[in-house]
């Protein structure tokens, strides 16, 4: 017998004696968010308190138009994969080992925990390695609650998702808060439409 | 990194609260600020509802558990993971030695995780000649000292600045006046490079859904993203007790998990791991193992009273909360797990004589119970180690005829109160002394200030 069946066998030996417990069904949480009615907002409330910035934007060109600026503060750029064409900064491009500026396509957000959904497709190495990091998300990409986020992604799982709220942080040193440990210090969402 | 045993726990105590006290002031200080935390985040939702649903859904899954792990072993294999049990340590620990040997893996980074402590991960590789690196920042800081992690959410909250300004300056050369940013700066250099030059990374894992295949990770720092996405092999440890049934799940487990660990509404990084890279993905590693480790768990699953503790989500809300906890961190316990947790895992896993007198280090305050985000009732499993310790005679025999004696008292009130009366003329540092049960007590503690008048008197004359 291998070691999955004799697992197996254990737990079926125990759980006869065990009371079945029933599933309780779908996560309410809150039921209805503090912001629901304006779920943008709420995204920016969350995500700025742990340390994110959002900038809001328009129209694809007026996003187009912030980046140019923006990333005219840096030398060098790594971009998602799936990033459309015309909101590429003008800068050099370079690996996200290098790369001063990453910029991701974000796939969605979530409201409630002021989260930006990252997709394994668009490139794991900018999302995380370069110091300042900017992600696009859609208007209507912004879910209220995570459990909507969850069923919109789960229709289309890549190998990873990453769920990123605000910038890297860690008080293991004498309990006093640093951000940019190992990702990135600074993480900005621009939010389109 | 040695960890002693659950049998030194006495004398490690006293020797930290006597000889470090330094280490009660970290503790204490990080505890209650972690718990300050969780308190206001608790204020924010609907906290006995959102408890109710996590403990029912966990408590479905335990009852559940063969129907679980044969549905996520079926979808990991169908993601393109390579699915792995460990009934044991040392199974799971050949598991990953077959790993290292066919990749030929010499670097590894390693994700934070509690599993991979237990399992002794660390000083397998060491053993075996491959370098071995903690990415975690506090873990960072223990490997550096050689210690083991003293709490499972903040495994370096026994060590002040000072303490990381001294190691940093020991291995790096930087200034004794650093800044915690200018420590974390060079630690980000050094474990960058480490990230980049790895060839394995292993994590634990938080939860695993079994309707998608999905190991969920939780953490602050990025690092744990970090090593299950630059190496080119991924090992993921998971106890059989990290299941979900479905995605939908994590909404709530995500969010009370950091709402009770640290008081965020979500860990600032998740990773949702299904799988290895795919065809069109441009990085991520092209091997994801999962190892499905037992040690313990069906041995804990099959106690009557203990099996609850499957339940927890890690979050370390009961070490935070735990007044003999914060008097010495986690090194006493001389177990991976510490604090309320780590005292009714112990017996389960260990077994009970291994893991005396554990069962014995709270003072049955019952605030853990309060503030379990899955309702598991310490107390209650505390309580049910300990009578099962009298019953096969793991107690001293001081203590147990010191017990006979009270209940025999207890049962005569005139006795009681006379016994009483007695008592409040015992000198302290004589006669507390040598009193059974309360010796030990007595011993590292100042005597407490009488009232005026017995209790049982002001009881009778009505408490103004
Ligand atoms: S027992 Fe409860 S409070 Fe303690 S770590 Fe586990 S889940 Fe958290």
């Amino acid at each position: 017998m291998s070691a999955r069946d004799r697992i197996l066998e254990r737990v079926r030996a125990v759980l006869p004696s065990r009371e079945d417990a029933a599933h309780p069904g779908p996560f309410l949480g809150w039921r209805a968010g503090p912001l629901a009615s304006d779920v943008p907002g709420w995204f920016s409330e969350m995500f700025t308190k742990a340390g994110g910035e959002v900038v809001r934007v328009g129209s694809p060109g007026l996003a187009s138009a912030w980046l140019a600026d923006f990333a005219a503060g840096f030398g060098t750029a790594s971009v998602g994969a799936t990033l459309p064409a015309d909101l590429i900064p003008q800068l050099a491009i370079a690996p996200p080992e290098v790369a001063e500026l990453g910029v991701s396509m974000g796939r969605g957000a979530v409201a409630e925990t002021g989260s930006l959904i990252l997709d394994a497709r668009d490139g794991r190495r900018t999302q995380l390695l370069p110091p300042t990091h900017v992600v696009l998300v859609r208007v209507e990409d912004v879910h209220a609650t995570l459990a909507d986020a969850l069923d919109h992604v789960s229709h289309d799982l890549p190998s990873a998702v990453g769920l990123h709220s605000g910038p890297s942080k860690s008080a293991d040193i004498g309990q006093i808060t640093v951000t940019g440990v190992h990702g990135p210090g600074r993480v900005l969402a621009l939010i389109v439409g | 990194m040695s960890r002693g045993r659950p049998a030194g726990y006495a004398r490690a105590a006293a020797d930290t609260i006597r000889n470090k006290p330094q280490i009660r002031s970290a503790v204490t200080a990080a505890t209650k600020s972690f718990d300050a935390h969780r308190r206001e985040a608790w204020s924010q939702i609907d906290v006995d509802a959102w408890r109710d649903w996590c403990r029912d859904v966990k408590q479905h899954v335990v009852t559940h558990l063969d129907r679980y792990l044969e549905e996520a072993e079926a979808k990991l294999l169908a993601n393109g993971v390579r699915v792995h049990w460990a009934e044991s340590a040392e199974e799971a620990l050949a598991v990953l030695g077959a790993v290292v040997d066919e990749a030929g893996i010499r670097r590894v980074v390693k994700a934070k995780s509690m599993l991979t402590e237990e399992l002794g991960v660390n000083e397998y590789l060491e053993g075996r000649g491959v370098h071995v690196r903690e990415t975690d920042l506090g873990e960072y800081i223990i490997q550096l000292l050689g210690e083991p992690p003293s709490h499972i959410v903040g495994p370096a909250i026994h060590r002040s600045l000072d303490d990381s300004r001294r190691l940093f300056h020991e291995h790096f050369g930087t200034p004794m006046d650093s800044s915690p940013e200018a420590l974390a700066a060079t630690a980000r250099q050094a474990l960058r490079e480490e990230f980049l030059a790895a060839d394995l990374g292993i994590s634990g894992g938080n939860f695993l859904v079994a309707e998608t295949g999905t190991l969920a990770l939780i953490e602050n720092e990025g690092n744990i993203r970090l090593s299950t996405s630059a190496p080119p092999v991924h090992v993921a440890f998971v106890g059989i007790e990290k299941l979900l049934p479905r995605i939908a799940d994590l909404s709530g487990f995500l969010q009370i998990t950091a709402r009770a660990a640290t008081g965020q509404p979500i860990g600032n990084y998740v990773s949702l791991i299904s799988g290895p890279r795919r065809a069109g993905e441009i990085d991520g590693p092209e091997t994801v193992h999962v190892v499905l480790v037992d040690n313990g768990r069906t041995r804990l699953l099959g106690e009557d009273v203990a099996w609850e503790a499957l339940r927890c989500v890690r979050c370390g809300a009961c070490l935070n909360i735990c007044p003999v906890y914060r008097q010495t961190g986690g090194h006493p316990y001389g177990f991976t797990y510490s604090g309320p947790i780590g005292a009714i895992l112990a017996p389960g896993l260990l077994g009970l004589e291994e893991a005396m007198p554990l069962p014995f280090a709270s003072s049955l305050c019952g605030a853990c119970a309060d503030v379990c985000p899955v309702r598991i009732p310490i107390p209650d499993i505390l309580l049910h180690w300990r009578e099962r310790a009298v019953e096969a005679g793991l107690v001293p025999a001081s203590e147990r005829l010191g017990m006979r004696a009270y209940a025999a008292l207890a049962e005569r009130p005139r006795a009681f109160a006379a016994a009483g009366a007695g008592l409040r003329f015992v000198p302290w540092a004589l006669g507390g002394r040598a009193l059974p049960v309360l010796g030990g007590w007595s011993g590292e503690r100042a005597p407490p200030e009488l009232s005026p008048r017995p209790f049982h008197r002001l009881w009778k004359e009505g408490i103004e």
